[in-house]
């Protein structure tokens, strides 16, 4: 058996990436889905896509732009494509304290002025679900206060996300030891059915979610989810420019019934994007609402 | 039978013992070739790792080789793979890993990088409801450093300081100036008589030189109270102090005033302590987003908070009056085409990645950060002389951190 030889390691395994197939592909994932590569990610994108090139059998990354623009099976690629450009880490009840803030401040109002106004209808859309922890979350929540008076409500969660394979794996709805790592033991008990294969989340819950992909920058596919109470978007506009982030955020305001709230990651704000929110802050996290 | 990560899993292994699932059935019982499927089921599970026995085609010394190149790849994602510099380094990982591996290191799983849950911090400002400057100020109104600190900075302001002035300054600190003894005194200082005294460690290496390196030492103790879940405090300095080792190897190369570049090393990520110390939750977004895009934490501050530790560390270091031109090489050892001294700012960026490639077999968790071929070009280097700069490094590290830590 002969030693590894250290003069056969290299790092290039795919093709490099030019200066001009890099600037193209950047306007191309920046016009698709509004997420700007800067030139010090290059090697990151070679990285993610340079092993799809060589699956596919073609010699450069121009051959795989060609494809995406004009192959025979360009939106299967493009499926494939975001998830390469894409990435996900969340569990269920993460950041616990925002959580909390909107089950308190928020969810609960929302549900009374509802009640109050003898509509008992709810639409909360989860923009960039990722795998599912937290439409299911959310699920979870409404079951908890609610309880058996949920049945006289018509509930409806829009979880959506740029990834089919996130959308995928939120349909099969089940889930390892990692992704509950922050769940409470009995709400797991509750709300989770153990499997061999995982904790696959209860019927009840998952009937209350409707998933589905989408492209945020898409201002016509925004325009078809239904009218929210409430938007959930955590970490996903991080990845955004100022300029995309500001069309978002005019587009959730347009989504949002008078009065409804968003909802973002811990550490985002929108102060410096937009002043048509009334800031709501609170300790351990801000909600936006939109005037009544 | 090996254990083997369920990243690392590829058809055809065969599994060695069974694997129950949370309803205590069997997943998959022992003695079958696994499939891909049966490979997506032990990821779906959140399964991190399994007992297999690798069927007779495998070589398992190949395997191991391939698993170990596969780890270490994952490190090397941002760079440039044509760099002469990074092909170099990656040799000299994959060799010191596969060493490790031999001497009993278990390559982590992918599961075992994550960051842990902080659910309890708070941070002290929203994301753009604070710029590096709030917090810097915050840090430094709290501040009750080292008084050593204050009487070392001043002997360093007055031109007129003589090597008595500063001897007796660090004289008044017992533990202090044994611990600036010993460190001088250490090998890899290289002094071929013994230091016994502040005064003749003064007239050895410098007024300038001591009392910088004063200052690193006296920052060390500074630190406490940074959440142990984001970065227990050891961790942190024998990074720093790793860098410190490289930097003053790679400044004595190019006969630069070494001991200066040991405390810039020292010192290069302080910047990073305030931000954990007061923004913990958004630390632990940036960690989880560096560990799961797989990018460099510098990269992953940027985009989380809109702001890195070079920013902070460069108006903290301000704050606290530390030399100029050492605030000049620690704040730019991301980004030395602004620094004004180019050259050793890149000293410290290439320390910093060599101290990135020394971890990895040693728990490191994050992608290595590039260096623009302007800036290795500048270090004058051959990549064969890499691998002496990393046994010098193996040699001296542990001495110093005990001396130090």
């Amino acid at each position: 058996m002969e030693p590894l030889k250290p003069a056969s390691l290299t790092l290039r395994k795919t093709p490099p990436i030019s200066t001009r197939e890099f600037a193209e592909l950047r306007r191309f994932i920046y016009d698709l889905v509004g997420i700007d590569i800067p030139e010090r990610r290059k090697y990151l994108l070679e990285n993610r896509l340079g092993p799809r090139i060589l699956q596919l059998g073609l010699r450069n990354y121009s051959e795989y732009l060609m494809m995406l623009h004009h192959g025979p099976d360009k939106n299967t690629e493009l499926k494939y494509f975001f998830t390469k450009i894409t990435t996900n880490e969340t569990s269920f009840f993460r950041d616990t304290k925002q959580l909390d803030v909107f089950e308190t401040h928020v969810l609960k109002n929302v549900l009374q002025e509802c009640e109050a106004a003898g509509n008992k209808s709810l639409h909360i859309w989860s923009a960039g679900c990722s795998s599912g922890e937290e439409p299911y979350t959310l699920g979870i929540m409404l079951h908890e206060i609610l309880r058996m008076s949920i049945i006289g409500w018509k509930i409806q969660i829009t979880a959506n996300d740029l990834s089919p394979d996130m959308i995928a794996k939120a349909q099969a709805g089940l889930y390892g030891e990692y992704a509950l790592r922050t769940t409470p033991k009995d709400v797991v008990d509750r709300y989770f059915i153990k499997e061999t294969q995982g904790y696959k989340i209860h019927p009840k819950v998952q009937k209350l979610v409707s998933l589905g992909l989408i492209n945020l920058n898409d201002k016509l596919a925004v325009k078809r989810v239904p009218k929210s109470h409430i938007i959930f978007c955590r970490n996903v506009i991080i990845y955004f420019d100022d300029a995309v982030k500001q069309k978002l955020i005019s587009n959730f305001y347009d989504n949002l019934l008078p009065g409804g709230y968003l909802v973002l990651g811990h550490s985002e704000t929108i102060h410096k994007l937009s002043r048509v929110f009334q800031p709501l802050i609170k300790p351990g996290g801000i909600v936006y609402r939109k005037s009544t | 039978m090996n254990r083997v990560c369920t990243e690392h899993l590829t058809p055809g292994m065969i599994l060695a013992k069974k694997v129950i699932g949370p309803d205590k059935g069997v997943v998959l019982e022992p003695g079958a070739a696994m499939t891909q499927e049966h490979i997506e089921a032990l990821r779906t599970l959140g399964v991190s790792a399994v007992f297999v026995r690798f069927p007779a085609h495998m070589e398992p010394q190949r395997e191991i080789e391939r698993q170990v190149q596969e780890h270490v790849r994952n490190f090397f994602i941002f760079v440039d793979p044509d760099h002469e510099a990074f092909v170099e380094l990656y040799r000299i990982a994959v060799q010191r890993s596969l060493k490790a591996f031999r001497d009993g290191w278990i390559i982590p799983c992918e599961e075992v990088l994550h960051a842990k849950n902080v659910e309890h911090l708070s941070d002290l400002f929203f994301k753009d409801a604070g710029e590096p400057g709030d917090i810097v100020r915050h840090e430094v109104g709290l501040a009750s450093f080292p008084d050593i600190y204050f009487k070392i900075r001043e002997v360093l302001d007055n031109p007129k300081s003589s090597a008595q002035d500063v001897a007796r300054v660090v004289n008044t600190d017992v533990g202090f100036s044994a611990k600036l003894l010993k460190l001088v005194n250490s090998p890899f200082f290289g002094f071929s008589t013994t230091i016994d005294s502040v005064a003749r460690a003064v007239s050895l290496v410098g007024v300038k030189e001591i009392s910088t390196l004063a200052l690193g030492i006296s920052t060390i103790n500074y630190f406490q109270n940074i959440p142990p879940e984001l970065m227990d405090m050891r961790t942190f300095w024998r990074h720093s102090l790793r860098c410190a080792v490289f930097a003053k190897l790679l400044a004595a190369k190019k006969n630069l005033p070494s001991d200066r570049f040991f405390t810039a090393g020292l010192l290069h990520d302080v910047g990073r302590l305030v931000i954990f110390k007061n923004m913990p939750y958004a630390s632990v977004e940036a960690l989880l987003y560096a560990r799961s895009d797989m990018v460099p934490l510098v990269e992953a501050e940027t985009a989380v908070l809109g702001y890195n530790h070079t920013d902070v560390s460069k108006l903290l270091l301000e704050a606290w009056k530390f030399p100029a031109v050492l605030i000049d090489i620690i704040a730019h050892h991301h980004a030395p085409e602004i620094a004004h001294a180019r050259e050793e700012a890149g000293i410290i960026q290439f320390a910093d990645i060599m101290a990135n490639v020394a971890e990895i077999s040693a728990g490191g968790l994050f992608a290595l950060p590039g260096m623009a071929q302007e800036d290795w070009k500048l270090l004058g280097l051959m990549p064969r002389e890499l691998t002496l700069l990393i046994n010098l490094h193996d040699e001296h590290f542990e001495e110093i951190t005990s001396v130090l830590l």
